[in-house]
């Protein structure tokens, strides 16, 4: 079964891979100096093998062409401080990957190279990007970052439990909330749901999917700064903390970690939880490492049972906030040629499958040709199905409006999560959070122009 | 009497439990796979027994190279710290000039001053010297609290010792440096290491700094890196365990051969004054 | 004479080293912290001159209220605890002749660990998960409990915890000095007390006591300074929450400059304690060179 699967793979990448390398020269056509030397900045996610992947594509590209690639890492945790140490210290790197916010960020304070040619011939190469990516990567007219894959949240549940209380998987947070209460059952320490307002992307991205799917933005269709002092803020305030007063999470979800939800939910201590493909990997790899029959039996169970779906929708639709990996080049690079070049290897369907094969599902690529390629690889079973169609949920921070340095600021400031876990730990009412939450947005907005 | 040997007998057991307990519980946990503590099997006593924590420690992750520099970073510092804490302590406790007790103060005082205020323009200064993201800058930052510290110690230790031998080597003709080395180093050897062993446990032990100035992951110390496995990477619980129980050995064996000294070294700057 | 002088230029030379580190590394980013207060500096941007905006700020945020409040709650509940159970530990190992250096060492032990290994620590005694949180453990499997607690979880718990962990790291410290101090409380005052029929209770009060006034003011003074401005155990163990439960001066000042890039507000935040400190300092100096120069 492997073998054909494999075959099958080869055979694809092998027609991509000729077509792009029919493709390529034109992309390659910037003249490397031999001997360049590139500082590459790469996300270090939960799985691993891709990390590696990461790298060993860009090693690949040194070798080509002689040159030169350090590859650094930096976390979910670090990823807003990382880089804002860098621009401080005047450090960066030549090419860095840029979470959804950062090119706006990051071009607002005059970091990155104008790439709106470079990516002209990226379009014609790869592809372009579905209609709401490219916002990310488009600012004022110019485009400052090239983007590669989204990393979406999904709804993870465990489907015995819902089948054995006869309830149906949620489509939408209100559904998730009843199933909760259906399904909790303190007593035996097992929870209806598991959602932190923690400052992780499990935090503020959810709630971020939550708003939107409201249809609340703190910004306008301009990108300018709307109160969310109304009636559909209100909703989204009273499903995030009423989770929390209806008891159906365990007592310390507020207090966790980034990883604390996974952990309980591959434990079984909770029922829901919303997170990337991280979960899945983590099942997979255990039920690789399993040890004896029982062991494995247990392992197989836990993977058949677990089912990712698509990221809950609300009132006004279906929103998921997703992580929106693209690659920018500082203007501190002192080899731009090279750094482009990279990134055109990097970005190619041939170099993507192969980083994609060791992703377990976690991204989802978004140019044309190198989605083309991949939607193989996703065709593998029903998760992995919804892990490939995350670009068709995917919104960016500051929705409706575009991406700008003040509504990646806001989501930086944490003031998204810290209103709702006012009203859960400091008690105060919903009118006052929001009011509180309101004023905060708007000091940023003032501060930062729109 | 028997009352009251019951209770300091009651009163021994409770404290020694009190520090012990927490460190046994870290050490179990080291020696417990993954699913031991996710499932909360085998709790108190880990059954079967593994060292897989100690060894993906060493091999898998970055923790040799934050060990090294840690060890690195001690050591450099500690050195700056004795010599200009005993060039500086003997001046305040043995030579007179005006200003004297002031200077003395002032030492205390400098110490006092904390990293928390400090951290952000140090930063922006460090930053400005081009030191940032390296070891340099904790070589820079460390001494301003190890060396106010040791210099405080050794002063208190400086003016216990006798002057009489030191006077008469100088009347004999020596020079105030060769009576600093023949008389008076020997006689300060005790006082000068504590202060050593204080300076490289401060620095060993060190983390906001650590945390601020250095983001390349290669580079960073064990207490910056430690707080990276609990926050950052996902379930590695007992490498976590390992790494505190590996970091925390080096720091109680040094201390187990002096503790002696490093006591009357706290004496002497606090009670003797 | 001229020994004079020439002591007085080799003293010079001597504290040359320690000038220059204290003037280029202390004092003049002292100097920076305060004109930064006076600006706007955001994070990649250039900094403006703001005047008292960020104090005037600060003054009026419940947030920083907060952060005052938990600071002082934090450090008088963790030195009070580190006091008395620094007299108990004295008290106990002075009565101890066998293995009075072996506990003495013993006890060291928090000390000499580094801070974050004993937040961690801690962070795990007080874990909701039975298979990491001592606590829980043990009242789950004495049937005490039938679900674990989630210590951390309220803001009371949380600092509890933070209190719990800074004091298990100080109290040795208390417990070697005053032992030191006793040790020097000549023992012919104790004598004289029995013999006129004094219990150990008004012994200890009217003698021990007093003996250690001076020790248990200069310590308590300086746990005081350190404790107000503690960084690492908080931001380890609960990173100031849960929401601003446990946020202090410290931590709430690397919050506000390094996740929201605010740096003239997070230095601002560091300078309000500062007169604290100031008093804190005098007082301390003032005791100990008291005692320095009698």
């Amino acid at each position: 079964m492997r073998h054909r699967r494999l075959t099958r793979r080869n055979f694809l990448a092998g027609a991509v891979g000729a077509s792009a390398a029919l493709a390529l020269p034109g992309v390659a056509a910037p003249q490397i100096k031999k001997g360049a030397s590139l500082r590459l900045w790469i996300l270090k996610t939960y799985v691993e093998p891709t990390n590696k992947a990461v790298e060993a594509a860009a090693q690949r590209w040194a070798q080509k062409h002689g040159a030169q690639v350090t590859v650094e890492y930096f976390t979910f945790e670090d990823m807003q401080t990382k880089y804002v140490a860098a621009i401080e210290n005047k450090n960066t790197p030549d090419v860095g990957q840029l979470e959804t916010g950062a090119p706006a960020r990051f071009a607002g304070m005059g970091q990155l190279l104008d790439l709106t040619g470079f990516a002209r011939q990226v379009e014609g190469d790869i592809g372009k990007a579905p209609a709401n990516v490219a916002p990310v990567t488009v600012i004022g007219g110019k485009t400052y970052a090239i983007p590669w894959y989204i990393m979406p949240a999904f709804w993870y549940v465990w489907r015995d439990e819902f089948e054995k209380k006869k309830v149906k998987l949620p489509q939408t947070f209100e559904e998730a909330k009843t199933a909760a209460a259906a399904l909790n059952r303190p007593k035996d320490n097992f929870y209806g749901m598991g959602q932190s307002w923690n400052r992780t992307a499990d935090g503020y991205g959810v709630m971020q999917g939550l708003m939107y799917s409201y249809g609340v933005g703190w910004a306008n269709k301009d990108g300018k700064y709307q109160s969310i002092k109304n009636a559909k803020m209100q909703q989204v305030m009273k499903w995030a903390t009423d989770i929390y007063k209806e008891g159906v999470q365990p007592p310390d979800t507020l207090s966790w970690t980034g990883s604390q939800n996974n952990e309980n939910f591959i434990a079984r201590k909770i029922a829901q939880t919303s997170n990337g493909p991280s979960i899945t990997f983590a099942l997979e790899n255990a039920l690789a490492k399993a040890t004896d029959a029982k062991d494995k039996k247990m392992r197989e169970e836990a993977l058949a049972n677990h089912v990712a779906l698509p990221h809950p929708g609300g009132p006004d639709g279906r929103r998921s906030w997703g992580l929106a990996l693209s690659f920018g080049v500082f203007k501190s690079a002192k080899d731009p040629e090279a750094a482009m070049s990279l990134i055109a290897h990097l970005l190619s369907p041939e170099e993507t499958v192969k980083v994609m094969n060791d992703s377990h599902g976690q991204f989802s690529p978004v140019l044309d040709k190198a989605r083309a390629a991949t939607r193989e690889y996703f065709n593998k079973n029903d998760n992995y199905r919804n892990f490939g169609r995350a670009a068709e949920w995917f919104v960016a921070t500051g929705w409706p409006g575009p991406v700008t340095a003040a509504a990646a600021e806001v989501q930086a400031s944490n003031v998204l999560t810290d209103a709702p876990a006012k009203v859960i730990v400091d008690k105060w009412s919903i009118d006052q959070a929001l009011e509180w939450e309101d004023k905060k947005i708007k000091e940023i907005y003032d501060t930062l122009g729109a | 009497m028997k009352p009251w040997k019951l209770v300091t007998v009651a009163g021994l057991v409770a404290f020694g439990l009190l520090v012990v307990v927490p460190f046994w519980w870290i050490a179990t946990m080291s020696f417990k796979t993954y699913e031991q503590i996710q499932f909360a099997q085998s709790i108190y006593i880990p059954r079967p027994f593994t060292w897989e924590n100690y060894t993906g420690l060493w091999l898998d992750t970055r923790f040799p190279l934050w060990f090294r520099n840690s060890v690195i970073t001690a050591v450099v510092v500690t050195g700056i710290t004795t010599v200009i804490a005993s060039l500086s302590g003997y001046a305040v406790a043995r030579l007179r000039f005006p200003g004297r007790e002031l200077v003395a103060t002032l030492i205390l005082v400098l110490y006092l001053v904390p990293p928390a205020l400090l951290f952000i323009p140090l930063y922006r200064v460090l930053a400005e010297l081009g030191t940032t993201n390296s070891l340099m800058a904790l070589f820079l930052s460390y001494p301003t609290f190890t060396v106010p510290f040791c210099t405080w110690l050794l002063i208190g230790f400086f003016k216990a010792l006798p002057t009489e031998l030191e006077e008469a080597a100088l009347v004999d003709g020596a020079t105030r440096p060769q009576a600093l080395v023949r008389v008076l180093l020997p006689l300060a050897a005790p006082g000068i290491v504590a202060s050593a062993i204080f300076a490289f446990t401060l620095s060993w032990n060190e983390f906001l700094y650590a945390l601020i100035f250095i983001q390349d992951e290669t580079m960073i110390t064990v207490p910056v890196g430690l707080n990276l496995l609990i926050y950052g990477d996902v379930f590695h619980w007992g490498q976590l365990m390992a790494a505190s129980v590996i970091t925390t050995v080096p720091v109680v064996a040094l201390y187990m051969f002096i503790h002696r000294w490093m006591v009357e070294g706290l004496a002497a700057g606090s009670v003797k004054g | 004479m001229k020994r004079q002088r020439q002591e007085a230029r080799t003293a010079v030379l001597l504290l040359l080293p320690l000038l220059v580190l204290v003037v280029a590394l202390i004092v003049y980013p002292i100097y920076r912290a305060v004109w930064l207060s006076f600006t706007d500096k955001l994070v990649g941007y250039p900094e403006r001159f703001v005047g008292l905006r960020n104090y005037i700020y600060l003054a009026n945020d419940d947030a920083f209220h907060t952060v005052v409040r938990n600071s002082l709650v934090f450090t008088v509940a963790s030195v009070a605890l580190k006091i008395l159970t620094g007299l108990a530990m004295a008290l106990v190992l002075h009565a101890t002749w066998r293995w009075r250096n072996f506990f003495r060492g013993l006890m060291l032990l928090p000390w000499i660990t580094s801070t974050v290994i004993i937040a961690l620590t801690w962070r795990w005694m007080f874990d909701a998960f039975p298979g990491r949180g001592f606590f829980n453990s043990v009242l789950l499997d004495a049937g005490i409990l039938t679900r674990p607690i989630a210590f951390m979880a309220t803001p009371e718990g949380a600092m509890a915890a933070v209190v719990i962990a800074n004091w298990w790291r100080g109290f040795p410290f208390f417990g070697v000095s005053y032992l030191a101090g006793m040790q020097s409380i000549p023992g012919e005052l104790y004598e004289a007390a029995s013999v006129d029929g004094a219990g150990s209770w008004r012994r200890f009060w009217h003698i021990t006591l007093p003996g250690l006034k001076h020790i248990i003011i200069v310590t308590t003074l300086l746990t005081f300074i350190f404790t107000l401005n503690d960084f690492n155990i908080i931001y380890v163990m609960t990173r100031g929450g849960p929401g601003t439960a446990t946020q202090v001066f410290a931590t709430y000042s690397y919050e506000v400059a390094f996740n929201q890039l605010r740096w003239g507000r997070g230095v601002t935040i560091s300078i309000f304690a500062v007169p604290l400190l100031i008093a804190g300092i005098a007082l301390v100096s003032r005791y100990l060179l008291r005692e320095r120069t009698a």
